[in-house]
């Protein structure tokens, strides 16, 4: 869930989706759910001429598993934190596995 | 406040309304509408209006003006006498005077002084000031009224004066009238069309009106919200641009003025306030009335601004974003004032009281007083309006929910523990960042705490980043600086002889320096390289996995501490005795084991090659953050033994070893960055326990530097010389403080510092990590500052000689420099330079 | 969860190492990625700070020589990487000095 909870601190940031097949949007997290599934605002493509068929998306939905990389305003991200919650999650995972 | 409870200096509007609150506002107000038909409110407006007021009179109707006034010529003297506040003003001129002085003191607009004295001089009747014809600003500050009166009254109310039987009225109204108001007279019809003199703005009034009216039959107070809630928008807009804001309130302020104006007439009924306003010409006619009469109309001017302030208020406070300071204080000026006056407010004429019948004048009473009442509520809830920004005010929120956090964080802490775990980033994000949705059982605030003052590396916001390193340097600065003043107000026998020294040091620089400088420099070049390239692949993971231990560690304790039972006393219950005590040995437990997760208490093999445990881990990024946390955890003992270990090891550490730049081969970018978060994340803690330290501790701390480490290598390195200068400061500081100080230590002291001394001098010109442009060198200025205090008079000049040509060098740069960086390097220089009793003055 | 006083156990433990510390990430579609890891999970769902992408492109215009590789590096001040990509994790070596 460390994802999860990562992601839900960005709602509302601008943020630049990359996916697997290099499209690349750009818009406003809305919500986020478990499977990191993506929902945007305001979304523009990064080069239009290249796919020109998503001009008119506006709003959209993303698949988690088409993501390849979510490019993150750095300022948004309290990196301490971020490591000790994710030292956490290790322990948490470690635990239950025993 | 002037008597019409106007601003005398009105005429400048422009810059008194940008922030003029409380009675200020009032006549500004008007001042916008007295210049309505100019289009600005400028003094120098009024001033044309009026000056050629007197010239235009058309003085074939004055027939008894002369009869009324005495004869003289139809001028604005002789207007004025019949709107002659001035002379029941000059009765309170002192008063008024002492209001004024008080309220402009407050203010503190410097604009507006002038005036001030001129509008209280009219002393006794008042009129004496008329004759004396430099007397101008007297004029002005008429104007003022006449500006503002017309369009207190408003038409409706003020029709009736010139119908008024005295002879004398219509004259006086006439005069007063200027072009645009014989024009707004003629066009608004109301009433009698021969004297209507109109309002000061002809054009805007009748829509206007009906707005008002509007606005007024819908309560007053639900016409401002929606006006309030834009201008909070507009807010910082208004505050980058005054010149906009100015203008904008300008326009504000009309439409105000008018919706208090015809409120009054609304109420008033106007049919009857013809009849109402003739009485008063012949109470004015009657010359014992007069006083009585400006004890009315001060009770009349009063309660009509007051409407208006209460109107303005959530305006001005939004809209012209004052110091908070003069709301503050403009918050009582309203209620103040309605207190006494709210049975005046009905009377916007006090002669139209008598004219009502009874009941009207209950029913006008009643209803008027309501509407006190709510002003007076308005007034009350809006005063402290715009006191706090939105940031504010998210600020606080944020505190209380801190606090709410805090005071039942524990019961909530069985139930919360789960999604804690689960959630643990998002929810402790958003204790410290606000996050977008807060929810509110939000446990994590102990959490938030730890890392809320936790510098946040490399990436985190600028806001934070940065402030650890920041106050660090600040206090050892201070400390420093307190070091030299100490030593100065205490100086020692003789300080060097300016001339002497500066002649000396020319002689002697440049021969001493070169050679052994070249010596050091070998010898300091190799050593580093050598030593921690050893660390294997091994070794760091090792390092790596000791860190990952200790943090898991640290977060157990955390998580520990917020588990803390409620505490004990002696009628607690065993059970909770109990519990108390489980937690403590609880605490004790973790305690140990970070002290052994840190493995400080290896022992130290010098020919070990690798480094030791503990100070490898602070070769990492993540190992130097870690230290700030552990010290919450350790008592002051152990955390002697870390700084101990640290200085020991001083010259192994990465940030010290592989942080010796040079003009010729400066740092990397990553290097750079590992001594900035060392310093940011483990000096302060070192420092905090320094500067705490006895004496003996700083001797041994500095006598192991001595024993233990590379000087070369310490003194050249930006941290190997702050840890010196916090030790070498905290000793004079001591020494300075404490008159009873132990003479062992004190010569132990001594023969420490001549040794160290001796051991810096050949490298005082490679201290220095850049070129003198390189602006980056204050901790070397405090390092040398440090070392300047405590030095005897020769050490003092072997100092002078070591560093001349760089304070030469950097007094001739910051010639060149815009002032403001000039200044911060010569204070740098500086600090060196007096704490050796010098100054940078003296070279010129 | 307290007596872990054991090496590492579990290869993500290795990772866990790398917290804060420079990494090299190779992913699917000959990518690769040099940053300061953040945050990782299960998944190998990373956070990399300071990365740098490396893109390594075949030239197919040079039938002649077809061991051709072009590269494309970009700078990404922060980026979350989708596990699924990812290939391995390493330590980066540091080459100080």
């Amino acid at each position: 869930m460390l994802f999860f909870s990562f992601f839900k601190t960005l709602v509302e940031h601008e943020i630049t989706v990359e996916l697997k097949n290099e499209v690349c949007i750009r818009g406003t997290l809305k919500s986020v759910d478990q499977y990191l599934n993506i929902k945007l605002d305001n979304a523009t493509t990064t080069d239009e001429s290249r796919w020109p068929h998503l001009i008119a998306c506006k709003d959209m939905f993303i698949r988690g598993s088409v993501v390849r990389y979510v490019h993150l305003p750095p300022g948004i991200v309290d990196t301490n934190l971020l490591e000790d919650a994710t030292r956490r999650e290790a322990e948490a995972a470690k635990a239950k596995a025993k | 406040m002037s008597f019409f409870g106007f601003d005398a200096t009105l005429p400048k509007d422009g810059g008194h309304a940008a922030n003029a609150p409380g009675f200020g506002q009032t006549p500004d107000a008007f001042a916008g509408l007295g210049g309505g038909a100019l289009d600005d409110g400028d003094a120098i407006d009024f001033e044309e209006t009026y000056d050629g007021l007197g010239d235009r009179l058309d003085e074939t109707d004055d027939a008894f003006n002369d009869d009324t006034f005495g004869s003289g010529p139809a001028t604005q003297q002789a207007v004025g006498r019949d709107f002659d506040f001035a002379g029941q003003t000059s009765k309170i001129a002192d008063t008024m005077h002492e209001e004024q002085m008080l309220y402009q003191a407050r203010q503190a607009p410097p604009k507006r002084q002038p005036p001030i004295p001129q509008a209280s001089k009219p002393a006794r009747t008042g009129y004496e000031s008329y004759h004396n014809p430099e007397y101008i600003p007297q004029l002005e500050a008429r104007a003022d009224i006449w500006g503002l009166k017309p369009k207190q009254n408003d038409a409706p109310l003020r029709q009736p004066e010139p119908v008024a039987p005295a002879p004398a009225a219509p004259v006086a109204a006439r005069k007063m009238m200027s072009l645009d108001e014989v024009e707004a007279m003629m066009r608004s019809h109301t009433m009698q069309e021969s004297f209507a003199p109109g309002p000061a703005q002809p054009f805007q009034l009748p829509a206007m009106q009906q707005q008002q009216e509007l606005a007024y039959n819908q309560p007053q107070y639900p016409g401002t919200p929606p006006q309030y809630a834009p201008q909070i928008l507009q807010r910082p807009q208004q505050q980058a641009h005054p010149g906009a804001r100015q203008t904008q309130q300008h326009q504000q302020q009309q439409p105000q003025v008018h919706v208090e104006l015809p409120g009054h007439s609304v109420q008033a009924q106007p049919s009857h306030a013809p009849t109402i306003l003739q009485r008063p010409r012949s109470n004015q006619s009657d010359p014992h009335s007069q006083p009585r009469q400006a004890a009315q109309q001060q009770a009349n001017q009063r309660p009509s601004s007051q409407p208006r302030q209460i109107l303005q208020n959530p305006n001005r406070l939004s809209g012209h974003g004052q110091p908070i300071a003069q709301q503050g204080q403009r918050g009582p000026l309203p209620g103040h004032n309605r207190g006494p006056s709210f049975p005046g407010m009905v009377i916007t004429h006090p002669e139209q009281l008598l004219h009502l019948s009874e009941e009207e004048r209950v029913a006008f009473l009643e209803e008027d007083a309501k509407r006190a009442k709510r002003n007076h509520k308005i007034a009350m809830l809006s005063k402290d309006n715009g006191l706090m920004t939105p940031q504010d005010k998210n600020f606080i929120t944020r505190i209380q929910l801190q606090q709410l956090m805090a005071a039942t964080g524990n019961l909530e802490d069985q139930g919360s523990e789960a999604a804690l775990a689960e959630d643990f980033y998002f929810q402790v994000f958003s204790q410290i960042r606000g996050a977008p949705r807060q929810t509110p059982h939000q446990p994590a605030n102990q959490f938030a705490q730890t890392y809320l003052f936790q510098n946040n590396g490399r990436f985190g916001q600028g806001r934070r980043q940065g402030r650890g390193g920041d106050n660090h340097m600040q206090r050892m600065e201070q400390q420093v600086q307190r070091a030299v003043e100490a030593a100065k107000a205490k100086p020692k026998s003789k300080q060097l002889v300016i001339e002497g020294s500066l002649g000396k040091i020319s002689f002697s620089n440049s021969k001493t320096p070169r050679p052994l400088l070249n010596i050091k420099r070998g010898d300091t070049g190799d050593k580093p390289q050598t030593k921690p390239h050893k660390s294997s692949i091994a070794d760091r993971k090792e390092a790596l996995r000791n860190i990952e231990k200790v943090y898991i560690i640290l977060m157990h304790l955390e998580d520990h501490e917020r588990a803390l039972p409620p505490p004990i006393n002696e009628n607690s219950d065993p059970e909770e005795i109990q519990r108390h005590m489980e937690w403590r040995s609880k605490v004790e437990a973790l305690h140990k084991k970070l002290w052994e997760g840190i493995k400080i208490m290896e022992p130290i093999n010098p020919h070990a090659s690798s480094p030791h445990p503990f100070i490898a881990m602070l070769s990492h990024g993540k190992g130097k953050k870690a230290i700030p946390r552990i010290f919450r955890h350790i008592d002051d003992q152990e955390r002697l033994t870390v700084v101990t270990m640290i200085v020991v090891h001083l010259d192994n550490l990465a940030v010290v070893s592989h942080a010796l730049a040079s003009p010729d081969e400066p740092m990397s970018a990553a290097m750079r960055e590992e001594v900035a978060l060392f310093s940011q994340t483990v000096m302060p803690p070192l420092f905090g326990l320094i500067s705490e330290s006895p004496l003996s501790n700083v001797v041994g701390l500095v006598g192991l530097v001595l024993a233990r480490t590379n000087l070369h290598v310490v003194a050249r390195s930006q941290i190997g010389m702050s840890l010196l200068t916090i030790l070498i400061s905290r000793a004079e500081l001591l020494k300075e403080s404490t008159p009873d100080i132990n003479i062992v230590d004190w010569e132990h002291w001594t023969e420490q510092y001549n040794q160290l001394f001796n051991s810096v001098e050949p490298v005082l010109p490679l201290l220095f990590p850049g070129s003198v442009n390189d602006t980056d060198d204050m901790y070397v200025w405090q390092f040398l500052a440090a070392m300047g205090v405590g030095a005897s008079p020769e050490q003092q000049q072997r100092l002078v000689i070591g560093v001349k040509d760089r304070v030469m060098e950097t007094v001739t740069v910051s010639k060149v420099l815009p002032p403001e960086m000039a200044s911060a390097r010569l204070a740098n220089v500086n600090l060196f330079m007096r704490a050796i009793g010098l100054d940078v003055e003296l070279l010129g | 969860m307290e007596d872990k006083e054991e090496a590492n156990n579990e290869p993500l433990d290795l990772v866990r190492l790398c917290i804060d510390e420079m990494v090299v990430v190779k992913l699917r579609g000959d990518r690769e990625l040099k940053g300061r890891l953040h945050a990782y999970d299960s998944h190998c769902n990373l956070v990399l700070g300071d990365a740098e992408e490396t893109i390594y492109v075949a030239d197919d215009e040079d039938e002649d020589e077809p061991s051709r590789v072009r590269t494309i590096t970009k700078k990404l001040e922060m980026l979350f990487v989708r596990g699924d990509s990812v290939v391995l994790i390493a330590p980066h070596a540091p080459i100080v000095h």
